[in-house]
Order: structure tokens, then sequence, then C-alpha cells
């Protein structure tokens, strides 16, 4: 049984330990104060705790004004809201100055959406983020991940982006390898046969699906890409080279985010078979996460069968030529 | 008439001297509105504003935004000659290689606030920086000078909300009301009208006056500092093109550039030398 973990509580705590250090960090809600845990800090800091109302535009623009006066504010709700109705603020009043804003967004792929459906269910922010020039974008696998990564954007001066979940996010299953902005984590490394990028909450299920072909004989690497942009190519174009194929699996649309990243590294540096793990191109349904993420073919099985098969289809090619 | 009144209205000649010019040596730009905000920008600039251009980025400055980012050849004029910035730079409007940008950046250009010229985001802006000033102890004010036509935008309208309900009163808002946008009046193509109620019933301290007057000008910015418990809008009746009669009531120079035939022609309403 998968243990849950909350990273709406594990990022307010990170920025109340912040905030306790850092007289400039504030929190900035969009009548979100509640969805990211952050009564505590308001009671704490009532000085430094901004709330517009539902208003995310308001809310990103202020926070960027705010950042030109030398705060460090944290806009903090639904990953939609601020990627897509205040996209235009992110793009064009935080990345652009490069103003030190930190925006952080709940409910991040379809597994955390709270079974609420599309509205609240946000699969495109990465890909969103990731055009956007000068944003740090980054995707923590569990609750220890957020911490860290919450305070590694802080000391990181500029904006950054960060998804964290519902609040009943899986923790990682498997011994915590540090976080260090910018640089992909190695998980697990049975082998060289193919190499397993991924990065969020379904973290777990990539390994679980390593640990399942390594039982068939297929050896597999799972790489944690938390840190989307910049994408650690120094790391990932030799993990790439060295195996015969590689999948990415992530819990966003298969365009835009991490797919799409290690697609583009590959075909300029690295050419190899990538197959990508995720939404198809589709708007999913309300449910249950694990039952989601099955039916969406993001499931351990279909991992498994995404390494066969795209293993497979190097093998044929490498045969013919 | 005070010599206060006098050396703005001076200035303000000049600035509208250099916003022509700039406009028609880059081939590029907006004349109309720089010229409704330019004595509104003057007087800030010139009169209002705690600024110290030798030090641009001083903490307890002032601050400005012009929300309204596309007549920023009036700022830029101003900036330079408030000293930001050398004179001779302004003929570098909008090419490749100048600190002068279609639009007002932040870090490109001494002297620029915030970054601006996609509509409606100033007043956000500026409400963002007067929160900031009572969280680091800094009584500053904020000056956001917006168009009329860019207030149809509704986050304008999720500021004016929040404004109140921090009761800002350290932000002032002047709306450079020429009553024109890009497709023609703001009240047939926005339904604009009537502007004043609506920022009263949002519950900010409102005045409405003659944006090219001076006297009337200092005067609304002085009442609306006094108020330190609610956010402040003056409504700046201005003409769009105001000092180029040519321009006046011709909105094609909402986005147009002056000949050379035309540049002379404003040179001598404006009183100013062809460059």
């Amino acid at each position: 049984m998968t243990q849950l973990g909350n990273t709406r509580i594990a990022f307010i705590e990170a920025l109340t330990d912040i905030a306790e250090r850092d007289p400039h960090a504030v929190l900035v809600c969009a009548d979100s104060v509640l969805v990211v845990k952050g009564k505590s800090f308001a009671r704490k800091y009532p000085d430094r705790f901004v709330d517009v109302g539902i208003a995310e535009q308001n809310a990103v623009a202020c926070a960027a004004g705010m950042a030109t006066c030398g705060l460090v504010p944290f806009v903090a709700t639904y990953a939609g809201f601020i990627t897509m109705r205040a996209c235009e603020q992110v793009r064009t009043f935080v990345a652009y100055p490069g103003l030190n804003v930190k925006l952080v967004g709940a409910n991040g792929g379809i597994s955390a959406g709270e079974r609420e459906g599309v509205t609240h269910q946000f699969f495109e922010d990465l890909g969103i983020v990731r055009t956007i020039p000068g944003i740090t974008v980054v995707v923590p696998a569990d609750e220890s991940q957020v911490r860290q990564a919450t305070r590694a954007i802080h000391e990181t001066d500029g904006p950054a982006y960060m998804r964290i979940g519902s609040g009943r996010d899986p923790v990682v299953d498997c011994d915590d390898v540090p976080f260090e902005l910018g640089k992909v984590r190695v998980l697990a490394a049975y082998g060289d046969d193919v190499v397993l990028f991924t990065n969020g909450f379904v973290v777990n299920h990539t390994l679980q699906a390593a640990r399942v072909l390594k039982q068939e004989g297929i050896r597999a690497t799972v790489v944690d890409v938390h840190t989307l942009k910049p994408l650690d190519k120094g790391s990932i174009v030799p993990l790439l080279g060295k195996s015969r194929a590689g999948v990415t699996v992530e819990d966003h649309n298969i365009v835009g985010g991490l797919g799409s990243a290690i697609a583009e590294l590959s075909a300029e540096e690295c050419p190899s078979y990538v197959v990508r793990i995720g939404l198809r191109d589709i708007y999913p349904r309300s449910g249950e996460p694990e039952a989601l993420l099955e039916y969406y073919h993001m499931g351990v099985a279909d991992i498994v069968d995404a390494a066969k098969s795209v293993m497979q289809k190097r093998d044929r090619v490498s045969g013919r030529s | 008439m005070t010599d206060t009144i006098r050396e703005l209205q001076e200035i303000a000649r000049l600035i509208r001297i250099d916003v022509v010019t700039m406009i028609h040596k880059a081939g590029d730009g907006h004349p109309g509105a720089a010229l409704s905000a330019t004595d509104l920008i003057a007087a800030l600039y010139f009169h209002v504003m705690k600024v110290d251009p030798a030090h641009p980025q001083w903490r307890d400055r002032d601050r400005f935004i012009l929300s309204k980012g596309h007549a920023c050849p009036a700022l830029y004029a101003a900036l330079a000659r408030k000293g930001y910035f050398p004179h001779d730079d302004l003929v570098g409007l909008r090419s490749l290689g100048s600190h002068l940008q279609g639009h007002p950046d932040m870090n490109k250009t001494p002297g620029i606030d915030s970054t601006s010229g996609s509509l409606g985001n100033g007043i956000s802006v500026g409400l963002g920086m007067v929160l900031a000033g009572r969280i680091t102890g800094c009584d500053y004010f904020s000056y956001v000078v917006t168009g009329d036509g860019e207030i149809e935008e509704g986050v304008v309208w999720e500021a004016a909300m929040a404004a109140k309900k921090y009761q800002a009163g350290r932000l002032v808002v002047i709306v450079d009301n020429n009553g024109i946008q890009s497709s023609g009046p703001v009240e047939e193509v926005g339904g604009l009208n009537p502007i004043l109620p609506k920022w009263e019933a949002f519950g900010w301290h409102c005045q409405e006056i003659d944006g090219h007057d001076f006297n009337q000008i200092l005067h609304a910015i002085g009442n609306a500092k006094a108020n330190v418990e609610q956010p402040s809008l003056i409504l700046a009746h201005t003409i769009k093109g105001q000092g180029v009669p040519f321009m006046v009531g011709d909105n094609s120079w909402h986005k147009r550039v002056p000949t050379r035939q035309e540049y002379e022609e404003a040179m001598r309403a404006l009183g100013g030398a062809c460059l």
C-alpha cells in the first residue's frame, strides 16, 4: 500500500520556515489559503499574507509589483489558474523582467485533481510555463521533495514555478535521494536496457515498473527529472546514450512536458527511440487517482509495456541496419 | 499663473516636441496617446514625485507605472529631460540596440519602475508596490497612469477591489480619459461610460479634472495624497494628440508616423526645431 503524504502542507511548512529567516518572504493567495493550507502562515505572519480574492491575474501582477520592491512573493493557488488564467501576467510581468516571484500550483496532473474533473485537473501547466523564457520549472515527486524544492527555489534568485498536489500525494518508495535544483536524481539503476525518465506523482509507478521489468530480465534505470527547466542536459544525454531506448512517464499531457523535453533533447543530441507515457492529448474524467492513471494508460503495466515495445522497436531497426 | 505652472507647461511643450520627433525618426509609435498623457507625466516627474535620477533604484522613491505603455515616448522624453539618461538616446526609440523599447522595459531603461504595455496590469503592479512598502517600512506613493480604453480589462477591476480591501491610500491612479481607443470611441467599443461611478462604487476616492490644466492636476494629486485611507482615482479629461492640431480629432494618429511635411507642421505648432 502506497503511503500518502501532503505536498500542500509540506510547501506551507517550508515557506513558514523560510519566512522566519527571510523577512521579505510573502504568501499571496487568490482565495486559495485553505487550498494551500496557508492559515497557519497567515496567523503567524499576518503582515506578509496577501489574499486578493478570486483574482489570479491580479495576484500575479501584484506579486510582480512586490518583487520590484525586493520582496519574495510566493503566489499559491491551483496550477491551472496560475498558468492559464494568469498566463500573460506570469510571462510579461514576472518572467520577462526576471522578477523574484515564486508560483506554486496545486493539483498538478490528473491524479491530483481531487476527483473534481477537468476544471481542476491540470495537465497543461508544465507545457505552458516551459515555453516561457527565464522561468525555472520544478516538479517535485513527494512531500519531502516539495520541502527541498521550496527551499531551493527561494534560494535561487528569479522566477520559478513549482507543482504541488492534492494533499494526498504518494510518498516515493525508495531512499530519499537529495534534491538539487537543476540536477536529475537517479532513483534506481538496475541496468542500461532502458532508461525511464519521470517526475511528479507517478515516480512510484515508474519505480514499480522498473522492478517488474527487472523480474522479467530487463534492466532499467529510473531518473527523476524534477527540474524540467533548465533541463539537466549534461546528465540526461549520457543516460539516454548508454541505454537502448527511453520512456518518459509523467502526469501531464504528453505534449509539452517531460516527454517533449526529453524527445527534443534526444532528437538534437542523442537520437533514440523515446515513448511518452502521459495523458494522450485528451480531456480526462473524474475518478480515483489510481483508477484514472490506469484508465488513461499511465499505470505500471503501461510503463512496462512501453519499455518493452520501445526496446523491440529499437531492436527491429538495429537488426535491419 | 505661478512660475511652477509656467515651468510645467514649458517642460510639457518640450516633451511633446520630443515625442513627435522620436516617432517620426523611429518610423513607428503611438503619438496620439503619448500627447494626451504628456501633461500628467510632466506634472508627476517635474513636481510631484520624490525621485533621484542619479539613483534610479533608490528604495524610498515614489514609483510610476505607465500602464498604457504605448504612450512611452512621453515617459522616455520626461526621463531624459529629468536626467536618467542622455537626451540623445531618444532618437533610438524602437531600434535594435537602443535601450528604448517599443513598450517600457524596467531592465533596459533607467528610471522605468515597471515593465508595461500589456494593457490593464499597471494598477495591480502599483498595488503590489504599495503593499510592499508597508512590509518594508517605506512610505512612497505609487502613481499609475492608465488609459481609459484599457480599464475595459477585467484585471483592472480585480485590482480596484483589492486596493479597496487593503485601503491602499498610497496608490494614485490617473485615467488618461482621452475618450478614444484603438478602434474608436471608448463608449462605442467597450461601453465604458460612465467611468467615475464605477470607481466610486468600488470604494475609491474619486476626482475629475481637466488633464491638461496643471493647476487642476496638482491640486487633485495633493488631495489624493492627503487621503491615506482610500486608493485614489483621478479621471483626467484629455485630448488625444493634444498640442498638435492636425492630430486632434483624427484617431488615425493612435498609431501613425508623421511624414516629413507633417513633422515640420507639428514642430511649427509646438515651437520646436526639426531634427
